[in-house]
């Protein structure tokens, strides 16, 4: 019984890796793009850019993640996104924001006067944040963005409420057939996937401790 | 006045977010080829009528279905109507086998969604996620005002579920009262425990509400009288339970969307395929032949 159930796991999982990886992918660098939006010197922008993180972080991604799919249909009589792509949307919106807030604090946690020096120097404004500035922010960023990234692990056990076919899901589905522990059981899956990435950041965290 | 403004705060609020989120839906989409291409056609096919797709539908839910080729089901794990058998992919059970047949009938291929919720289910059908609610559905009056719904096929009713060694104390409704109860949320099941005014935790669905008396942390559920014929007693998973009360009969029946021309449509089939006997022989198979309503 233990091989079938840990196979049909196993396609869960594969949901579940595909939606956390395709999450980092593009809800990364687009955290970073909200981050200077936040930041901006344009007060307008700046304060479009705090609410709608403050709507985003403040209400529940499972909510978010209903509107997405079945928003469109039921205010627009507009055809849905396939559940995935809705869940992905959901998923790339919402971290985008937390990621946001954590460059946001990496970045202003650098020192002005290195900036200062940089123009000084005769550097442009690229150049001092990719020179000087980024390496630090990433460095600082490590252990807040890999709590993220480990709470992003279990969030996506949220892509349920859409049909979306996640690992919960495969375990929930033999309580039907009267089996409980599979349910339990995934939860190996998410420790293990889990403590990798624990592993991966902590060497990442080794790697960047050459500079101060 | 001051009500007034923050209703518009909220609705602006609302827009922002609306917009926002369509923005980066874009944004996802483009970049997210990732996302599955079979169904990344279907959007843009649509797309290209969105404007007045809506009215169209209206008009003939049967044109929209079988221009798109698919009839989608939406339904959930509820054997004897829609299961799997262990180690297959393939959903059986007599409601999923004559929604195969309904389907060749129209001449479409069809399509299963195991719903995550069984109250979305017209929100679903509403925003066309689905076409079609075939799942052993109890015609309520709930269910009557959310969809059009076919004429009946089956007979059912509300069961109390109890441990076999206790079940002759509750052999009457005024037995049950005091019992810690479990109950598919928002169920038929629900309703008439509603009705009697007894109290109960809400399960997601059927099976969990079994499976609570089965680990006693309720000593009693209440779940259709065709589940309980097949899930539970001696030969399946569930041998020390039994169910005692029927607490009301009931019917069943198939939803499609308000005002779809697919109810005349599944009418007229599900005619046809009693007259010629399809309907009783899929229905032995399964062993509900005493509960399907003659046409």
């Amino acid at each position: 019984m233990l091989i079938p159930v840990t196979l049909s796991l196993l396609e869960g999982m594969g949901t579940t890796l595909k939606l956390f990886f395709l999450t980092l992918l593009f809800a990364l660098p687009l955290g970073l793009v909200i981050s200077f939006g936040s930041m901006s010197r344009f007060a307008p922008l700046r304060w479009l850019i705090q609410t709608v993180v403050w709507i985003i972080r403040g209400s529940p991604l499972m909510i978010q993640i209903l509107i997405i799919f079945y928003g469109p249909g039921l205010l627009f009589g507009l055809p849905l996104l396939p559940r995935f792509t809705a869940a992905l949307v959901a998923f790339v919106v919402n971290y985008a924001c937390y990621f946001s807030e954590i460059y946001r604090g990496g970045i202003q946690s650098v020192p002005r006067g290195q900036y200062e020096a940089g123009q000084v120097l005769g550097m442009t404004k690229p150049q001092i944040f990719f020179k000087v500035t980024l390496l630090q922010v990433i460095k600082r960023i490590v252990p807040p963005m890999g709590n993220e990234f480990i709470t992003l692990v279990k969030d996506t056990s949220l892509v349920r409420v859409i049909s979306v076919y996640e690992l919960i899901w495969m375990g929930e589905s033999y309580i039907k057939k009267g089996l409980i522990w599979p349910l339990f059981y995934t939860a190996v899956f998410y420790l293990i996937l889990s403590g990798i990435l624990t592993i991966l950041l902590n060497q990442m965290e080794k790697k960047l401790d050459y500079f101060q | 006045m001051m009500k007034r403004s923050s209703k518009l705060w909220a609705l602006l609020l609302a827009l922002a977010m609306v917009l926002s989120l369509a923005a980066c839906g874009g944004n996802g989409s483009s970049d997210g080829k990732d996302a599955p291409p079979a169904d990344s056609g279907t959007p843009a096919d649509t797309g290209a009528s969105s404007e007045g797709s809506d009215q169209e539908a209206a008009d003939s839910d049967l044109a929209y279905v079988q221009g798109k080729g698919t009839l989608i089901v939406g339904m959930t794990d509820f054997a004897p109507m829609d299961y799997k058998d262990s180690g297959s992919d393939e959903w059986i059970g007599f409601d999923a086998d004559m929604a195969k047949a309904f389907a060749e009938s129209l001449g479409v291929k069809v399509e299963f969604l195991e719903l995550a919720d069984w109250d979305a289910k017209s929100m679903e059908l509403d925003t066309k996620a689905i076409d079609v609610v075939w799942n052993g559905m109890t015609l309520t009056d709930d269910v009557k005002a959310l969809m059009s719904t076919s004429e009946p096929y089956c007979l059912n009713g509300q069961v109390v579920v109890v441990p076999a060694a206790k079940a002759d104390q509750y052999q009457t409704v005024e037995s049950l009262s005091g019992l810690a109860f479990a109950v598919e949320n928002g169920s038929a099941g629900a309703e008439q425990l509603d009705a009697l005014g007894i109290s109960y935790t809400a399960m997601q669905n059927q099976a969990a509400a079994v499976m609570e008396v089965a680990s006693g942390a309720s000593e009693a559920a209440v779940i259709d009288l065709l589940m309980a014929g097949a899930m539970i007693g001696e030969g399946t998973s569930y041998p020390d339970l039994t169910y005692t009360v029927q607490l009301n009969d009931e019917e069943y029946g198939v939803g499609f969307r308000k005002g779809s021309d697919l109810t005349n449509a599944f009418n007229a089939f599900w005619k046809e395929a009693y007259a010629a006997g399809t309907v009783m022989e899929v229905a032995t198979t399964y062993g509900v032949q005493e509960s399907v309503i003659e046409q």
